[in-house]
């Protein structure tokens, strides 16, 4: 319970057109030799009952079947942004970057055994057009049209040229059969009971407590999937579902597990595994409209007031990795990080430099140990946080004892979660502890744009959709308007070099740590799992689409 | 008043007391809570189900609170309890009908068993009092009786279920099964629900004991128990026939009265052994502060305990004519 | 949640006591002659010298996240530490205080609600004792931790008094019951008349000649809501409700619970506070069962002669 995963919650907001790009290649997967199998079980908590609702369109159960039931038309890995072709077999971007062109695939087949065909694509852009509630990723933002050209291929023009969108369009949104839901009435509470789509498995059986997958024999990935069955039992809380992982009644484990060594892997040390690649940050906003946080002095000496291997310790066990302070997540973004702009800064746990820099901005300790400024006024301050984020607590109550080393004074407010957000989102806070969405997107630029381009907040009192810190800068905001309107890889390297550049010696947020893709992993009887290794998706069971290539590569070991 | 009437009277009143106190909260709490949901769902639903929900949280109050007090009331008569934020679209009646089986069906089980045992120990240890089991059992189970369920059944669960293996670590039956009518969905069901139901049982068998010991202590000392004896009766038969056939009478009011405190109980069970019931729901509720759920919950689980308190009552009364005459 | 059964029937040959200084008395020597009280009293004496001297005791702040995690039971740290690094048993002895006090103060306050429910439905009669005994009865049978929830979901970041007020508003009932159950068979006793004769008030009456013949039943109601209170706060605590700041078992256990200490290697990060819930209530229990004991004689054991 405490520890939810924190999906659902920011699942409501509606995601932000972003901006920015990538071609890719595209190859299929070919799985052969197999010997079709086995039974695996998915073990993740769900904080619910099942629904028994498979609409893909609607954010608190799309999670049972986009990707398995329901498929993209590319897609986009979201850890190294690899690009596969999906139900597209092909696309073009215009030299100006605003028309995007998808040749669809021919010889897939609905599960009911209708063709799949452009029609259905049309027609599913469409639908979310009208249903504003059901496009979650907020295309039609970006989008002008999408029409099928005499060719038969689905154009898509654009208001702007909107290169990364391509992530959201292609990657992220689920394509439903026409001769099936143009006959809804209300697409928006429309409970799809018996679900029909192009994926590798079909829904064969739904009560409260578990979902069953059978394999669909029709797939157009011939040969494809190896599984012939797939449960997913609903557990509310993280303890029934770590029980049912670690006594090795679930195969593929996606949430957070305490001391995961002894609970988890010392069960079974030769099968028993796990890999959490970082996915986003988990920061401290600032809000910078009000003193002393408008002064950029102030700023960096609290990021050198934390010791982000100690809250990644104490609060995280370790398994969330300390942040660093270009925002880039590290390891997963590697080849994207400047280090050496982040050497010369060194952002590290430095009560001397601090307490330089608060003197130099004209700062005196006080008789209490804690820094005033002239008149007075004590550098003591409220964070808020989600009181139900047990990690986030306890990670809050470490920096809470690292601020005070150096002689600033926290306060933590820890809060409901609607409470938390209401004062997140319409910047309410002096300080806040948290996160934007749990998976931003395959390149570092879908994160730091939500975090930083001004164009996604708001005024204090309103709703922003990102940079909830109300932090303005129009050189940051161009350096991301450019990163949209290019397909150029090393171009965008270099615009995004230039943000961390921003993010080191202006510190508008303080990465802390970053948040991961919880995965557990038994190779007792099945096998094919993303490692490190082989990253070909986003391994939680969570990871929306990537849960579907994740469960075509795994197979029953014979 | 009749009997019957009055027992009448007692259900409308907390049905409308239950309904009131779900009105009246959200009313007058700090902060209120239940406008910042209201965020969350824009547009999300129609125009009409924000209305409903500003009704049932008393947000946007441009109509007097007896409007709004009325308004509600026929919304929740009407069967409309709202939508809940966490299983949009469906809706929250529909929620609650999935789980409110399981828990029934748990606690009552649980109960009944708890009632059953617990009432022959109780027998037991008033007909020898001062012996061996009076001197053991009803003070042993007063002591377990303070522990807390959930906690007794993280202990249950660790023990039986983890380390020994020996039942299932969760949910009302086995993954692979749906509802049906066979023996062995039943067996599964009895599986399933063996540890949390021991949990429940164990926990409290002590209050049935002592009510039973005390009430049977009472009874013991009757002219008509001393008469049997001095008639030379069967022991036996004097203590199932006579004292405990007159001491149980008055427990079975108690017996319903109680449900209330068990499935309060249960639904920390429940939630320890990740089974399906409302105790699941409602804790979902709470996390994600779903309150047009929370509410419901409550009000279908006062409801749910009513009816088996009235059916325990008639029952009652139709095995003791007593109780009709009592004030 | 502890199961309190109801019966109707009043538990009624309360010893007659005559002068108000008797009753300590009464009490005292009953409660020394009743080895269940004393084990109670002992461990309730106990926790409360812990709850006084809880600073002394404790090794180390309970708050301070400065040990390695989850750390095995030693020396310098009797019961290990916390998945976050804090001492275990510290916090177990700061905690003694929120959850004694929170126990003996909404014990209290229910206890006095009941009886002013419980007594002037009895002595009142008439309507006011239908009005309030329906109320009493929709009180009782509102199942109480869904009600708790809601409101404590409400009042989130109330802290202690919510959880208290939340307590008292589910726990008076049963006692109320039980009150007007014995208070109406009172009401015609000799006494009682005789009082009326002379003319007193009915507010003197209730006072001092009602109430101190209900003393052993209303301590053991007092008991019998402190019991509940301990078990109620714990599960609310334990669910995440309250402040999980605060420092008491019920959010020891929440915490050990996130931390799935019984299975990651800590599991006396969830053994202890339980038993200190446990041992807590059984104290109440046991107490409780020996007042029940003194208000009605018939209870009381029957020892076998040992020394004649």
């Amino acid at each position: 319970m405490r520890r939810h995963r924190r999906v659902g919650l920011l699942a409501t907001l509606a995601a932000l057109a972003l901006f920015g790009s990538a071609c890719g290649t595209s190859s299929n997967n070919n799985g052969n030799q197999p010997a079709i199998g086995g039974t695996l079980t998915i073990d993740n908590e769900s904080g619910a009952l099942w629904q028994c609702d498979f609409n893909p369109y609607n954010g608190s159960v799309n999670g049972q079947s986009f990707g398995v039931l329901y498929e993209p038309l590319v897609y986009d890995n979201l850890l190294n942004d690899k690009k596969t072709n999906w139900l597209a077999s092909d696309y073009t971007w215009s030299s100006d970057s605003k028309t995007l062109t998808f040749t669809i695939r021919s010889g897939v087949k609905w599960t009911d055994g209708q063709p799949f065909s452009a029609d259905d694509v049309v027609f599913s852009f469409n639908l979310i057009k009208q249903h504003s509630e059901l496009d979650l990723q907020s295309v039609w933002q970006v989008l002008d049209s999408v029409t099928k050209d005499s060719s038969g291929k689905v154009v898509m023009t654009f208001k702007q040229s909107a290169v990364p969108n391509f992530y959201q369009i292609a990657g992220q949104t689920a394509i439903v059969p026409q001769h099936i839901w143009s006959a809804f009435k209300d697409p928006v509470s429309q409970v799809v009971k018996d679900p029909v789509g192009t994926g590798p498995f079909t829904m064969s059986q739904c009560t409260g407590q578990n979902i069953t997958f059978t394999r669909n024999p029709n797939y157009w990935q011939t040969g494809l999937p190896r599984l012939q069955t797939v449960t997913y039992p609903a557990f509310l809380d993280n303890d029934p579902a770590n029980a049912f992982l670690a006594t090795g009644q679930a195969q593929w484990g996606g949430q957070f597990i305490p001391n995961i060594d002894t609970y988890y892997v010392a069960r079974d040390p030769q099968n028993n595994k796990y890999w959490f690649p970082p996915i986003n940050n988990i920061n401290i906003w600032f809000n910078t409209t009000i003193a002393p946080f408008n002064n950029k002095a102030v700023r960096q000496a609290i990021a050198y007031s934390i010791d982000r291997d100690s809250v990644s310790k104490k609060g995280e066990y370790g398994y969330e990795p300390p942040g660093n302070q270009t925002g880039v997540l590290s390891p997963t973004f590697d080849s994207w990080i400047d280090k050496a702009q982040a050497d010369k800064y060194g952002y590290k746990f430095d009560p001397t430099k601090a307490a330089a820099l608060l003197q130099q901005a004209g700062y005196t300790k006080g008789s209490s140990g804690i820094y005033q400024d002239a008149s007075g006024k004590k550098l003591s301050f409220t964070i808020i946080d989600i009181a139900g984020y047990t990690d986030w607590v306890a990670s809050v109550q470490v920096i809470q004892d690292n601020l005070k080393q150096v002689g600033i004074e926290l306060k933590a407010q820890n809060l409901e979660s609607n409470a938390y957000f209401d004062k997140l989102f319409t910047g309410n806070f002096q300080l806040a502890y948290g996160s934007l969405d749990t998976s931003p997107g395959p390149t570092p630029y879908y994160e730091l744009r939500n975090t930083l381009h001004s164009g996604t907040t708001a005024p204090i009192g309103q709703t922003a959709a990102g940079d909830y810190g109300r932090y303005k800068n129009p050189a940051v905001d161009t350096l991301f308007d450019q990163f949209g309107a290019t397909t150029d890889s090393a171009k965008q390297h270099d615009l995004i070099k230039q943000v961390e550049a921003i993010m080191l010696e202006d510190v508008p947020v303080i990465p802390v740590t970053e948040g991961v893709a919880w995965y557990q992993y038994s190779t007792k009887d099945f096998a094919g799992w993303p490692t490190p290794a082989d990253p070909y998706a986003a391994p939680a069971p969570w990871n929306l689409p990537d849960w579907e290539v994740t469960l075509l590569h795994v197979y029953k070991k014979s | 008043m009749s009997y019957i009437a009055r027992r009448l009277e007692f259900f409308v009143i907390t049905v409308w007391a239950a309904l009131t106190i779900n009105f009246i909260l959200p009313r007058i709490m700090p902060g209120n809570p239940g406008q910042a949901m209201l965020v969350r769902f824009h547009g999300r639903v129609s125009p009409q189900t924000i209305k409903a929900l500003e009704v049932a949280f008393g947000i946007n109050n441009n109509e007097s609170i007896f409007q709004q007090y009325f308004e509600y009331l026929g919304n929740t008569l009407r069967g409309d309890f709202g939508t809940s934020l966490t299983f949009f679209p469906a809706p929250v009646g529909d929620i609650v009908k999935q789980g409110l089986p399981w828990t029934l069906g748990l606690v009552g089980m649980a109960t009944i068993i708890a009632f059953a045992l617990g009432t022959l120990i109780g027998m037991l240890s008033a007909w020898r009092r001062g012996g061996f089991l009076d001197a053991i059992l009803p003070p042993a189970f007063i002591v377990i009786s303070a522990f807390p369920y959930f906690w007794l059944g993280l202990l249950v669960l660790l023990v039986f279920a983890i380390t020994l293996g020996w039942f299932p670590l969760g949910f009302a039956y086995d993954l692979s099964s749906s509802i049906n009518l066979s023996w062995d969905f039943a067996g599964q069901v009895a599986w399933h629900g063996f540890l949390p139901a021991l949990t429940i049982v164990i926990t409290s068998i002590g209050g049935w004991i002592l009510t039973m010991r005390n009430t049977m202590i009472t009874t013991l000392a009757e002219d008509y128990v001393k008469m049997a004896r001095a008639k030379g009766l069967s022991p036996v038969r004097i203590m199932f026939m006579y004292a405990g056939r007159n001491a149980i009478l008055p427990n079975l009011t108690g017996f319903a009265m109680s449900l209330g405190f068990v499935i309060s109980g249960a639904i920390l069970v429940e939630i320890v052994f990740n089974y399906p019931g409302v105790g699941f729901t409602l804790l979902q509720a709470v996390h994600s502060e779903d309150f047009a759920l929370m509410q419901t919950l409550f009000l279908l689980i006062t409801i749910a305990v009513l009816v088996a308190v009235l059916a325990a009552d008639f029952l009652t009364a139709w095995l003791d004519p007593r109780t009709r005459e009592q004030a | 949640m502890a199961i309190r059964i109801l019966t109707d029937q009043a538990p009624v040959q309360t010893p007659m006591v005559s002068k108000r200084s008797g009753i300590a008395g009464t009490l005292a020597s009953a409660l020394l002659s009743n080895r269940k009280a004393l084990a109670g009293a002992a461990v309730l004496a106990a926790f409360t010298l812990i709850a006084i001297f809880a600073p002394v005791i404790s090794p180390y702040d309970p708050h301070a996240l400065q040990f390695e995690p989850i750390l095995g039971p030693s020396r310098a740290h009797l019961l290990g530490t916390t998945g976050n690094g804090q001492d275990i048993f510290s916090q177990l002895m700061w905690s003694t205080r929120e959850s004694l006090l929170l126990a003996v103060v909404a014990g209290i306050m229910a206890t006095v609600i009941a009886v002013v429910v419980g007594v002037s439905a009895a002595y009142l009669g008439g309507l006011w004792d239908h009005v309030l005994n329906l109320v009493t009865d929709v009180f009782l049978v509102i199942p109480t931790l869904p009600l708790m929830i809601v409101v404590a979901a409400y009042a989130a970041s109330g802290g202690v008094a919510v959880l208290i007020a939340v307590i008292v508003i589910t726990g008076w009932s049963y006692g109320a019951r039980q009150l007007r159950s014995q208070a109406l068979s009172l009401r015609n006793r000799e006494f009682l008349e005789a009082a009326r004769v002379r003319g007193e008030r009915s507010l003197y009456i209730i006072l001092f000649e009602v109430l101190p013949n209900m003393t052993s039943l209303i301590v053991a109601i007092f008991l019998g809501a402190a019991l509940y209170a301990v078990l109620a706060a714990a599960g609310l605590q334990f669910i995440g409700l309250g402040d999980t700041n605060a420092l008491s078992w019920g959010t020891m256990l929440y915490w050990a619970q996130a931390n799935g200490a019984l299975l990651a290697g800590s599991p006396l990060w969830v053994l202890a506070p339980g038993i200190c819930i446990a041992l807590l209530g059984a104290a109440f229990a046991l107490l409780n069962y020996a007042f029940d004991e003194i208000a009605n004689p018939a209870l009381r054991p029957v020892r076998r002669k040992r020394w004649s």
